[in-house]
This record gives structure tokens, C-alpha cells and sequence, in this order.
């Protein structure tokens, strides 16, 4: 996942002294990597590659508790400052604005408000500049609010107009296949089945969760109340939607990687704040949020024994704790015994000590490790590996002129005489089979030589692969070469000479066969 | 007398000038200045002189005896250079025609022989494979987001019960498990070198690449083995200089994993505008994930390991400063490219 994170937002939740090149520099080295800083609307804007696995930092806020666990490691302060929330409704698990059934499954925590009477407009210029610096496209204040929370917490957001819901009344369930929805973006879609949709109260459809809202629900100018939706759902459903669809929204990238239900609270309190402080709306007192089960904090335990083991060098208890605290472990210790007690944000990622492991070790800095060679026993050689017979074979063929060639294993059609793989998913038709001969790739090659004059030598050693029934292919490492312009008593000489040089023992046939002219192929056949 | 010797002097001048071979020509040596030549009959004759005039003549007679060799000399030079055959030994030689391996088998060849040297085994594992030994065993289930990464080829043909779908492998990865169950007992340190296929093609992705896979199985191995490997390859492969460094990133088989960089061999670690800060990505590595262990037969308490795996064709237009603008040009068949190595 590539992100763009200015540094003023950035620093809006890092209270550091840190140039932009320290924060870049020691994120690289221990963190998610900073590919580089560039200017964008006056401020030093961020390009950083987040790993899959570790969404939790893939928003603004997440790399801010990045830095602030990283950067004192270099004997920087850091620190990670609270998202400030002001309003605090109430969540209850049903409201009277709104009538809903909610899959579990499919849907790990629901949560909505409804907002009336806001006003659209475009945002202020902070806003605007922070989500130009993101790459975001600014519309007015209500997209730009869900897209500013995204950023900002890696928390999706979406907004319906309340009133084109009818009976304000939605059920979440698993798509039937076959369905059909148009997305905001105008895309008519036929649905696969088993996608996470929303219908409302006359049975539409309006929303392909987690990729992107339906267009029969969303807001426009004439809107008088929003819905505010922040969720969670099942990521596997969002993934194959995603993929089957070919749709991939920032939205889809982010819920198919599991995210924190946590999360939720924040991301819709967070919403509603900037609703009320830029669009004058005014929010319900109570949030319906259903959540039926709440996370259970994640424990691990594992010996200091085993982590000396991983990492190769002693690292002292006090330290272990003072590297994993700022990124929101708990730790306790009973005797040599460490029990960490995960937060909610990254229960999906550490899964097991090794874990635990490499969050140490890395804030700790994989740079600051000594560099050593194994001792002990070194395996036995294979004793019939064919790597010395093939590099002979290569170096004499040299030394008769030949010119090595590497052609490609995938062939057209047209070039296959017997039995062999076909591929399901190639790239062209000219790609399609697996050879099972170097023949036609050598004439090829040859061919693509035509304009020289000169007698010239080619060869080739490679797999060709035989299909066998219900087991891989039989992978049959050969040698082929072909001549041009060369004199047939001479290419011979050079298949006698190799053959000597080899102290194979041969005898020379004539045999007819296809694609050679007839009476001018010659067979050698070992007689030993 | 003198008149005599005068009159010898131009005789044999005369005769010397116009001799047509070396055997002519020694007669006449014979003939003038020999022991019993005409001149030394005149010398022998000087006692028939008058005293006064003895000294005089014996000069004279002197003179023309070296004036007569001397020619003789210059004579037989200039006929040995006649006779000689002509030949010119700055001529170019008549080379034979000069082979040519392929960059590829030179690279190989040059990481696998780094990599022996320190008791790496070199092997090959199948590069038609099964889904479980790509992906699955690698802890990559079915529908994995991370398995997109890996654009990959499957095989037109019925799904295996155990194994699953038959793919063109996406990486040399899939020889670890294979190298695990190879091997049963440890110590491993496999060298796995084979083609390998993507869904890609453009000026730098290939459908057909190689790879080189290091494993090393065993027990008490630590990151520190992995760095101190790592730097032995880049001292031997890339330069004296060079060394290696780690940072994190993630794989779904290695735990931890980390991104490999190599200080900049154009500035030396100081950074320039080909390096990021005087460091250049290598490639991937890991320890290898406990799971993968298991998969392999072995057991994750008993024993630890580390992996690694990067292409051969970067790696080494990485060594060789070669800049080839188009990548497929590597495997293209051309003359003019494949004459150059």
C-alpha cells in the first residue's frame, strides 16, 4: 500500500523535534519504508510503502504512532498525541431514526448517525490543501469529510442522503447472484452473489459495501440529512467482490485487510465533530452501533530464551519493554517469561512470538545487529547433480564458436507436435503451451538472424516439459543447437567432436523424419 | 706492378657487380682475396721489387684486398635479401570463431560459485509446481491478499486433491519446502537457482526470469547469520566494499522479514542520485516462517532458519553496471546483443 502523508498533519499527532529527513530516515530503517519527500502545496509531503499486513499504520494517525516508537530509538523525543474528540453520543444497539438488520458475519460492527440540516459547501482551505497533498479530489464538505477521515485514521467513512432511503429502513445481507447495482461513480455492476450489499425499506439496493455506495442513495445538492455509515466487515467477502469486479476502491484496499472494529468509535466520532464544525449539522444524541462481539484482548507469551535465539544477541527485559509500550503492547514479565497483551489495532497481524519478535527487533534495528557466518556442519554435495555436466557442455560449444541463446519456455500453438500444458490465464496466443521441444524455438531464433551472412552457431540448454498424467510434467533438460550458413560436413564435425570430447561411444544413422528434407538427417545413437 | 694490382681492383669490381648467386660469388672470393687468389700472387711478387717501391705497393695492395671484400660483402647481402621469400608478420592473425555464453549462464555461475564456497548446495526444483509448494506450504492460503503480488500462471489441466492447482512457478520459494523434505535431517543450505514465470511483461518485467533462492536450515540460526551471509555475497559477488543492510518489511513465509540493501557501489554509501541515500534495494529475505517449517517436516522449535530469494537478471546488471534499457531484449536471440558477452 503506497501512502501520501504531509508533514503537517503528521505532525498534528507527533509532537517532535525530528527534521523531514530524520523522519524519513529512521521510519526507512525501522518502520514502513519512506520512498521519498517531495513539495506539494508548501508542505514536504511523504510517499511511504506500508506492508499488507500492517493497515493499522496505513493512515496519517498510524504513522504517527510509527514515529513516535521509532524515533526516540535514534535519541530523538517523540510523542504520540491523542485524536481529540469534543461531542460524545451515546451508542445504543437500536435508535428510533432507523430501522436495521445487520448480518454479523458479514459485518463486524455497524455504526451510523444521522445529521440534519447541514449545510454544503465547499471546505476550508486546510482541509482542501491536506487532501490535495494526499492526492485526494476535493468535491465539497461532506465528501471531503469522509475522505479526510480516511486518511487521517485509515478508517473508511461513507455518507447517504437519508431521505432517498426509503422507510428508513436497511437490511445488510449477501447478495443474491445476478444482482445489479450502479455505484456513485455511475458503474452499472452485475453482481456475483455472496458480495456484502445494503437494501433499503422498498428492497433496492443501496450500497455494495465496503467498495463503494450506490448512486440511488447518495448525497446531492438537493440533500437535507446524511446518514453518517462507519463499519467493519468481513474482509474475505469485500476481497472477492473487489477482485471479481475489477473495482478497487481505497475503501475495498483497506477493509479487505481485516480492520480494527475498534477503530470504529473513533472514526465515527471523529466524523461527527468535523460534520458539526464545518457543515453546521446537527447530530442525533444517540449512535446506533451494533457490535455483538466486542474484541477480547489478544494475549502471547514466549521465553527471553527464544527471542535471544531469533535475534542471536541478548537484548535486556527493560528494554524489550520499552520498545514494544510505544506502539501499544502491554508487557509483564514473570521470571524469564514475557506475556504481551496486544492492541486491538494489530490482533490481526501478530499472531504468534516470532511476532512479538520482529517488532522488537526491528524498533531495536535490524542495522544494529553484528553480522556473523553459521558455524557448524555443512551439508553433503549431490553427487549426481547434472551443473558441472551442463556448464561442460556449454564451455566446449563455446570454444566450437557457438553463441549461447535463452528463449522463452511459452510457445504459440503452432509449434507444439505432441501432447503438452496448456496454460489457462496466458498472456497472448504467442505464449499459451509449454515447449516440449527446442526445435522451433531455435529455428525461431535463427530466423531472427537472417540478415547475417555469416556462418553462426546457436544452442540452447533448457527444460522442455512432458506432460505426465495426474503428476507435473516430466522436466527434461536438453540440448539443442542449430547452423546457418554453415557447410553440413562442418555442424557434423562439430556433433563428432562433442561427442569425443564427451568419450561417447556412437554410431551415425540415416533416418528420415518430419520437418528435417528428405535423406539429409543423420542420427547418432550412443552405442555404449 | 701497380698498373696490375689497379687493373685486378676493376676486374673484380667489375665481376662482383654483375655475379647472379651466392655460388658465383664465393668463386670470386676465391678467385681475388682466397689464399692462392690473384692477390696474393701479387703480394708474393713485391720481394721482386726494388726496396723503395716494396712498401709502397704493399699499401696499394692492401687497400684493394679490403676494398674487394668489402664489396664482396655488400654483394652477398644484397643477394641473400633477393633470394629471400616474401613475408610480412604483421598480417591479423586468422582467429577461429569466437563463442559466446549467455549473461544468464555467467551470472549464474557467479552466485552459485560465491555460495559454494561457504557449503551452499546447489539444486533445482520444479518450475511447473504445485499450487501447495508456491503458495500454500509458504503460508499463503487461497485468496490471500498477498498472494497478488505474485501475478501467476496456472496450468490448463485437473486440480490435484492434496496439491491443488498446477502453476508455472512464480518464484524460487517454492523449492523450500521441497528442500526441507529433500534434505529431512539438518543442516540445509540451499542454492536454488531456476527460471521462473509472472503474468508481466514490459520494458522491466519479464514472463520468464530466474531466480536465486538461498534456505538455511539449522539449529540456532539467528538474523545475525542472515546479515552475516548476506555481506559475505556482497563482498565476493559485488566488490570488497560492499556490505549489506536490513529493514524491515513483510512477507506471509518469513518472520521477521526484511527489504536487503546494498551500499551504492557509484558513491561508495555516500549517497548520489542513483542510491537512496547511499544504499540500493537488493531484494527480499527472512527468517523463515514457523509454519513454513512445519510444512517442510521440521520442527520450529528445534530448529530456525532464513531465506532469501532475488532475481538473477537485476542482480547482476546490478554488478555489472549494465543498463539494458528493455529487459527482453535479454531474451531475444539477437546477434549483435548475445555477441557482446
Amino acid at each position: 500500500m503506497d501512502l501520501l502523508i504531509p508533514n503537517g498533519w503528521l505532525k498534528e499527532f507527533l509532537e517532535t523535534s525530528a527534521s523531514v529527513k530524520q523522519i524519513a530516515e529512521c521510519l526507512s530503517l525501522c518502520g514502513p519504508s519512506v520512498e521519498r519527500v517531495t513539495q506539494t502545496e508548501g508542505d514536504s509531503v511523504y510517499s511511504i510503502e506500508v506492508t499488507t499486513n500492517r493497515v493499522d499504520s496505513a493512515s496519517v494517525y498510524g504513522i504517527a504512532r510509527e514515529a513516535s516508537s521509532i524515533l526516540p530509538r535514534f535519541g530523538i523525543k517523540a510523542t504520540l498525541l491523542p485524536i481529540e474528540v469534543s461531542f460524545d453520543q451515546k451508542s445504543v444497539g437500536s435508535v428510533g431514526y432507523f430501522n436495521t438488520k445487520v448480518d454479523p458475519l458479514l459485518c463486524t460492527r455497524f455504526s451510523a448517525i444521522l445529521l440534519k440540516d447541514f449545510k454544503i459547501k465547499s471546505s476550508p482551505s486546510w482541509m482542501i490543501e491536506r487532501l490535495k497533498q494526499v492526492g485526494e479530489r476535493v468535491i465539497n464538505n461532506i465528501v471531503d469529510i469522509s475522505n479526510y477521515v480516511m486518511y487521517e485514521l485509515g478508517q473508511p467513512v461513507h455518507t447517504f442522503d437519508y431521505d432517498k432511503i426509503l422507510g428508513a429502513k436497511i437490511i445488510l445481507r449477501e447478495s443474491k447472484k445476478g444482482e445489479k447495482i450502479i455505484t456513485l461513480d455511475g458503474k452499472k455492476h452485475t453482481l456475483p452473489g455472496g458480495d456484502i450489499v445494503i437494501e433499503d425499506g422498498s428492497g433496492k439496493l443501496i450500497d455494495l459495501c465496503g467498495i463503494m455506495g450506490g448512486l440511488n442513495s447518495a448525497v446531492d445538492g438537493n440533500t437535507k440529512n446524511v446518514l453518517l455509515f462507519v463499519q467493519t466487515y468481513n474482509p474475505i467477502n469485500i476481497r472477492k467482490t473487489s477482485m471479481f469486479l475489477a473495482h478497487r476502491t481505497e475503501a475495498a484496499v483497506l477493509f479487505e485487510k481485516t480492520l480494527d472494529p475498534e477503530l470504529v468509535t473513533l472514526g465515527i466520532k471523529r466524523g461527527i465533530d468535523l460534520f458539526v464544525k464545518l457543515t453546521e449539522g446537527k447530530p442525533e444524541k444517540e449512535i446506533l452501533d451494533i457490535y455483538p462481539l466486542p474484541y477480547k484482548p489478544k494475549k502471547l507469551s514466549m521465553k527471553l530464551e527464544f527471542i535471544r535465539k531469533v535475534l542471536g544477541i541478548e537484548i535486556p527485559k527493560q528494554d524489550i519493554n520499552k520498545m514494544l509500550t510505544p506502539l501499544g503492547f502491554e508487557t509483564s514479565w514473570k521470571r524469564n517469561t514475557l506475556e504481551v497483551t496486544v492492541p486491538s489495532w494489530r490482533a490481526n497481524d501478530i499472531e504468534i512470538s516470532e511476532d512479538i519478535i520482529e517488532e522488537v527487533v526491528r524498533i531495536y534495528g535490524y542495522h544494529n545487529l553484528p553480522s556473523t557466518l553459521m558455524e557448524g556442519k555443512i551439508p553433503d554435495i549431490i553427487i549426481n547433480s547434472s551443473f558441472g555436466f551442463e556448464s561442460k557442455l556449454k564451455n566446449i560449444l563455446k570454444g566450437y564458436g557457438g553463441t549461447e541463446v535463452y528463449t522463452p519456455s511459452l510457445v504459440p500453438k503452432n509449434w507444439i507436435r505432441q501432447n503438452a500444458l496448456k496454460l489457462k490465464n496466458p498472456l497472448g496466443s504467442d505464449s499459451e503451451y509449454l515447449r516440449t521441444s527446442l526445435m522451433p524455438s531455435l529455428v525461431f531464433a535463427a530466423k531472427e538472424n537472417s540478415s547475417e551472412k555469416d556462418s553462426f552457431h546457436l544452442f540452447e540448454i533448457s527444460n522442455v516439459y512432458l506432460p505426465k498424467k495426474g503428476n507435473l510434467p516430466d522436466e527434461k533438460i536438453t540440448l539443442a543447437g542449430i547452423f546457418a550458413n554453415t557447410d553440413f560436413r562442418k555442424t557434423k564435425g562439430i556433433v563428432e567432436s562433442l561427442l569425443e570430447e564427451l568419450n561417447v561411444i556412437y554410431s551415425v544413422d540415416q533416418e528420415d523424419s518430419m520437418f528435417y528434407s528428405a535423406s539429409k538427417r543423420i542420427v547418432f545413437k550412443s552405442s555404449s | 706492378m701497380k698498373e696490375d694490382i689497379i687493373n685486378t681492383k676493376n676486374e673484380a669490381l667489375a665481376q662482383i657487380m654483375t655475379v647472379k648467386s651466392l655460388g658465383e660469388l664465393e668463386e670470386l672470393r676465391i678467385a681475388y682475396v682466397g689464399r692462392s687468389g690473384k692477390l696474393s700472387r701479387l703480394i708474393k711478387k713485391i720481394v721482386d721489387l726494388p726496396l723503395e717501391k716494396r712498401k709502397e705497393t704493399g699499401f696499394l695492395i692492401n687497400e684493394v684486398k679490403n676494398t674487394i671484400s668489402k664489396i664482396l660483402a655488400e654483394q652477398k647481402n644484397s643477394l641473400q635479401n633477393s633470394i629471400r621469400e616474401w613475408f610480412d608478420p604483421t598480417i591479423p592473425g586468422l582467429k577461429p570463431i569466437r563463442g559466446h555464453l549467455h549473461l544468464v549462464t555467467y551470472a549464474i555461475q557467479e552466485i552459485s560459485s560465491v555460495f559454494e564456497k561457504i557449503g551452499f548446495v546447489r539444486v533445482r526444483y520444479p518450475e511447473v509446481e504445485w499450487d501447495w509448494f508456491a503458495f500454500e506450504s509458504l503460508n499463503m492460503s487461497q485468496g490471500h491478499p498477498a498472494r497478488d503480488e505474485w501475478e501467476t500462471f496456472f496450468v490448463d489441466t485437473p486440480t490435484h486433491p492434496k496439491y491443488g492447482q498446477m502453476v508455472l512457478t512464480p518464484h524460487t520459494s517454492s523449492g523450500q519446502v521441497r528442500e526441507m523434505m529433500r534434505v529431512k535431517i539438518p543442516p540445509i543450505r540451499m542454492i536454488n537457482i531456476a527460471k521462473s514465470y509472472r503474468r508481466q511483461s514490459d520494458v522491466s518485467h519479464i514472463p520468464m526470469f530466474h531466480q536465486f533462492e538461498g534456505l538455511v536450515v539449522d539449529k540456532n540460526i539467528s538474523i545475525v547469520h542472515l546479515k552475516g551471509t548476506l555481506d559475505y555475497f556482497a563482498r565476493n559477488f559485488f566488490g570488497p566494499k560492499r556490505k549489506t543492510r536490513l529493514r524491515p518489511s513483510h512477507f506471509q513465509f518469513t518472520e521477521p522479514s526484511f527489504e536487503v540493501d546494498i551500499s551504492c557501489g557509484v558513491c561508495g554509501g555516500v549517497g548520489c542520485k542513483l542510491c537512496k541515500a547511499g544504499w540500493v534495494e537488493l531484494g527480499g529475505a527472512g527468517m523463515v516462517h514457523p509454519v513454513v517449517l512445519k510444512n517442510g517436516g521440521m520442527d520450529p522449535k528445534k530448529y530456525t532458519g532464513f531465506a532469501f530469494g532475488w532475481g538473477v537478471e537485476r542482480t547482476f546488471m546490478m554488478k555489472s553496471g549494465l543498463d539494458i534499457p528493455d529487459i527482453r531484449l535479454l531474451y531475444s536471440s539477437d546477434l549483435r546483443f548475445l555477441t557482446q558477452s
